[in-house]
């Protein structure tokens, strides 16, 4: 099994990208003879049946029904649509989605007699199941409304769904944002540059900084009752940061990685604790899944002729805004309903899906009200200290619903949220482990703790920067002086071969968003 | 229909839809430049727009508009 973390990884990367350059006219080849080796290496061979197939059901299925633009579809388009999508979300449900019909279909078979025939643990989960089955529906979808043009070669096709740095972890993309991939690509000074640097940053992030952060955070999730009261608020305020530098470190890599190859990639976050709200955190968190969820869910339900009727109807009743909010607030929830199906199981559709989508509805509904109430209380929302009030009500907003992201069920994250309120009334009330030490004893010493912080200053100061000059750090970065630009890159490389955790006796934890 | 008279009848569409009596439209205007129009308040525009021209925008083309002036192609080449 190699990760994108892994010494093989790099050398695929190496090997791949010197044969990549010196062979120009065959690129697109190369790229898919190393997307094909590393899904080998990195996953179980035989999972390989479940990417051929959804890309086969995508090839044939989009040859019949695409369409440009103004053509209409007949019945039978329609038909092979449906069938088309209902195969590859079977297929995903089979697999990676089998949370939602083992425990149905395991008491069914019990009723009959016949104990647990069905045990998700006997095969594992296809390497980025959910992320290329995203994009085989999208790239299905946008074919049949004339966005996208199907491919005739199905090796093209095979590409465009195993791209392999993408592979892992996303970003999801769309047809047209990768047709780089089938172009000559010249070896170029900023692209091999600035892929290294990129996948540097991310490497900095994952493994200097998200499994520290992780070290804590499993220590106090893995003994809840021994570290109690506030022990449990340093896990609830940590967790996000490890969410964050993890699965934002694993898209630099990937985009890095794709970088070197003369393919940019779509961006998946854009300095999302910098947001004012949690509409605008999600605006700026996993990009590419929440566009993919409002194309092709939230605009498609709220065009029909169902729901426009909805519409007119509430505005004759409750007035415009009212008209405009129940519809808007039942096809957000149908978005949210389908991400939280997408991160699979019962649990993520409470956690990811029902609660934030219940902030976000209650933040549009409330809006006016909040909006006079700062007038009223002579608010200036201008400035500097209501601008960090939002972020941190944000973050804390994000936090607590990552909180059924992390525990292992509904009712640990229940009891988790509780104890952070009752520990005040029930003794455990232990202020002092902010100061006595006692942090420093949950699997990171001070030194290690200590590096933690100074990294996650280092994080906060360039996504800072990236907010302020509304471009990546590290284009700025390339338009320093040469001293300067290469002083940094050098003392960056020995900060992660110094600080990064990883060696024989390390094993670097597992991408979160890897197992989706 | 002629560009400006698309562009008079979208002007409505958009200061109806956003309670804003001071949009003026062009070409270049994008989700940017007016402060409501949001992902969601996108397809209440567009069917706003359906109704006011008596078509359907194709959903392929709800989802790759960039600008105003684009709407206002689409407009005039549905309603041919």
């Amino acid at each position: 099994m190699i990760g994108i973390t892994s010494g093989y990884f790099f050398l695929l990367l190496l090997w791949g990208g010197i044969i990549y350059y010196a062979l120009p006219k065959k690129q697109w080849i190369i790229s898919l003879v190393l997307s094909l080796l590393y899904y080998f290496f990195a996953s179980t061979p035989w999972t390989f049946l479940c990417l051929l197939g959804a890309s086969t059901i995508a090839f044939f299925s989009t040859k019949y029904i695409a369409r440009s633009y103004n053509e209409t579809h007949s019945k039978k388009d329609k038909g092979i649509l449906f069938l088309a999508l209902f195969l590859v979300i079977g297929l995903w449900l089979g697999f990676a989605g089998r949370d939602f019909w083992i425990t149905p279909a395991n008491a069914i078979c019990t009723m009959f007699g016949r104990e647990m025939p069905f045990q998700g643990s006997l095969w594992a989960v296809p390497m980025g199941m959910g992320y290329y089955t995203a994009q085989v529906m999208g790239y299905i979808l946008d074919c049949y409304m004339g966005v996208a043009k199907p491919h005739n070669n199905f090796f093209k096709l095979l590409l465009f769904v195993c791209f392999f740095p993408q592979l892992t972890t996303g970003p999801i993309s769309r047809s047209h944002q990768l047709e780089s991939l089938y172009q000559p690509h010249q070896l170029s000074y900023d692209n091999i540059t600035h892929g290294i640097q990129r996948l540097m940053w991310g490497l900095g992030k994952k493994m200097i900084l998200a499994d520290r952060a992780g070290i804590i955070v499993n220590t106090i999730w893995g003994n809840l009752s021994a570290y109690n009261g506030y022990y449990h608020w340093v896990a609830l305020l940590l967790y996000p940061v490890q969410m964050y530098c993890d699965f934002s470190g694993c898209m630099d890599i990937v985009i890095g990685a794709a970088r070197i190859f003369g393919i940019k990639l779509p961006e998946n976050f854009k300095n999302p604790f910098f947001s004012r709200n949690i509409q605008e955190f999600w605006q700026r968190w996993h990009i590419t899944l929440g566009n993919w969820a409002k194309d092709y869910v939230m605009y498609p339900l709220l065009k029909t002729p169902l729901m426009i009727r909805l519409s007119s109807r509430c505005k004759h009743k409750f007035g415009k805004r009212m008209g405009r909010f129940i519809p808007t607030a039942l096809g957000s929830l149908m978005v949210w309903l389908s991400m939280g199906i997408w991160h699979g199981g019962i649990k993520h559709i409470v956690g990811v899906s029902i609660y934030y989508w219940f902030f976000l509805t209650l933040g549009d509904l409330l809006k006016p009200a909040f909006s006079k109430l700062t007038d009223f209380l002579k608010i200036d929302t201008k400035v500097f200290s209501w601008h960090l009030f939002q972020s941190l009500r944000t973050y804390l907003i994000y936090g607590f619903g990552a909180v059924f992201f992390r525990a292992g069920s509904i009712k640990e994250a229940v009891g988790f949220i509780g104890s952070l309120f009752t520990m005040f009334f029930n003794g455990e009330y232990n202020p002092w482990i902010w100061v006595d030490g006692s942090l420093n004893h949950l699997g990171l010493d001070y030194k290690d703790m200590t590096v933690m912080i100074c990294a996650v200053l280092i994080v906060l100061i360039a996504e800072s920067m990236n907010e302020r000059m509304n471009k990546p750090v590290i284009t700025w970065v390339a338009q320093q002086n040469l001293v300067f630009r290469w002083g940094l890159y050098i003392l960056g490389f020995f900060a992660l071969i110094t600080f990064g955790l990883y060696g024989p006796d390390y094993n670097a934890a597992a991408f979160i968003y890897g197992g989706f | 229909m002629t560009r400006e008279e698309a562009y008079e009848r979208l002007n409505r569409v958009f200061r109806e839809v956003f309670d804003d009596e001071e949009i003026i439209l062009q070409d270049t205007t994008t989700a940017d430049d007016i402060e409501d129009w949001d992902s969601f308040e996108h397809i209440n525009l567009v069917v706003a727009v359906e109704s006011e021209f008596s078509f359907k925008i194709p959903m392929g083309k709800v989802i790759t508009m960039k600008n105003v002036g684009e709407m206002v192609d689409i407009i005039l080449e549905m309603g041919k």
